[in-house]
């Protein structure tokens, strides 16, 4: 075919299908992968009892609202990472802010800690279920935003794929965190972030074999 | 004289509200500046046309990703940019520069040479039912695109596509196998 005959052709469909744009359709995406991950959460582990009074710490508090943050600002970046040539903006940094957070709690915490407890609470007592749960709970998320991401035109399909699993990790995290009493960062902010790391990897595998176009 | 980004967002925003004309007129004026972007980045490849023709079938089939407040010309550069590339990865695990017709010679060989225990058959059980069956009736039995769309209610066009496109999969296929194979064995 040439490619005049190729335009003209095209030309007779100018206008695009209507549907809804895709940062609608991966909001929905997430929503449905959250009822998901809320389901497994409430089979297989529930809130722990005093989550309320624990919350009033803000160290407790940390360990589900920093996940929110990353889920919020990974969310917003991979939404632009399925528009060719979108600048990054604001949130490509504002995103460092919760590495650099968790780790300042971190030395935060290993400075407070006697030395002879120290130990005990970065191994806690729970990383055999931290681990898995955090994957398993984001699993339904990320299928739900990485369904509603091939919509979009991802011109590297492995980094969009990447933050999809951060965002998706975020959200579970900050779901499993209503769980897990293990409080201190020396423990929360290693074996979360290991958690999430795993799904970004995970994300980027899954955006190089779903997201090409 | 308005600047070619301005230009070129009017057009396209007139085009994604139903204005045929305006959109072909896009297409047309984006069409040359692809072919160079093409060109550069293939090497003057000899199917570059080819390639620009995706290209315009990606910037169609995406062109709901742009945003109308955005300059439009970063946007289409990067589809510009990632299709090339993306052909030009195909091409180089093709070899230099096969036209697609001359695969359907070479296939069912190279195919055999990929791994000795895999035959075209076992590959064929890979792909889709209906891929497979085009396949083996035009490149193995060797009938024509006409009579293999009357049987499968399809236009020979669109057998014919289909076609092109089981080959350029088995291809792959074959060398994906081809490479644990060679790694085993060294």
């Amino acid at each position: 075919m040439k490619t005049d005959d190729l335009i003209s052709l095209l030309a007779q469909d100018a206008a695009p299908p209507p549907a809804a744009p895709v940062a609608q359709q991966a909001v929905l995406g997430v929503a449905f992968g959250f009822v998901g991950a809320l389901i497994l959460y409430l089979l297989a582990l529930g809130p722990r009892a005093d989550l309320m009074i624990r919350w009033q710490d803000p160290v407790v508090l940390a360990k589900t609202l920093l996940p929110l943050g990353l889920f919020a600002l990974a969310l917003v970046l991979s939404l632009r990472r399925v528009r060719p040539g979108a600048a990054m903006g604001k949130a490509a940094r504002l995103v460092w802010l919760v590495p650099l957070m968790a780790a300042a709690l971190f030395v935060w915490a290993f400075v407070a800690t006697p030395p002879g407890e120290r130990l005990v609470d970065f191994l806690g007592h729970s990383i055999p279920v931290c681990l898995p749960a955090i994957n398993v709970l984001s699993l339904p998320i990320l299928g739900g935003l990485i369904f509603a991401l091939r919509r979009g035109a991802p011109v590297d399909p492995q980094l969009a794929g990447a933050l999809a699993g951060l965002a998706s990790a975020g959200l579970a995290t900050a779901l499993y965190s209503t769980f897990c009493t293990e409080d201190s960062p020396l423990f929360y902010a290693t074996w979360y972030s290991l958690g999430i790391i795993f799904t970004a990897g995970l994300g980027a595998w899954a955006g190089g074999k779903w997201l090409r176009w | 004289m308005p600047d070619r980004n301005d230009r070129w967002s009017d057009l396209l925003r007139r085009g994604l509200r139903g204005d045929g004309a305006a959109y072909g007129a896009f297409l047309g004026e984006i069409a040359p500046v692809i072919r160079g972007i093409v060109r550069a980045r293939t090497g003057g490849a000899e199917d570059a046309e080819d390639i620009v023709q995706e290209v315009l079938l990606a910037v169609h089939a995406k062109r709901h990703t742009w945003r109308e407040d955005e300059p439009v010309t970063p946007w289409l550069y990067a589809i510009a940019r990632y299709k090339a590339a993306d052909a030009g990865r195909r091409r180089g695990r093709q070899g230099p520069q096969v036209p697609i017709h001359d695969l359907a010679e070479i296939l069912p060989e190279e195919a055999g040479e990929a791994t000795a225990a895999r035959d075209l058959s076992v590959l064929l059980d890979r792909i889709d039912d209906r891929s497979a069956r085009i396949v083996r009736a035009m490149g193995v039995e060797g009938r024509s695109a006409a009579e293999v769309g009357a049987e499968m209610n399809m236009t020979d066009g669109a057998v014919r596509v289909a076609y092109h496109r089981a080959l350029v999969r088995l291809k792959d296929l074959a060398e994906g196998d081809a490479h644990p194979h060679l790694d085993k064995t060294s």
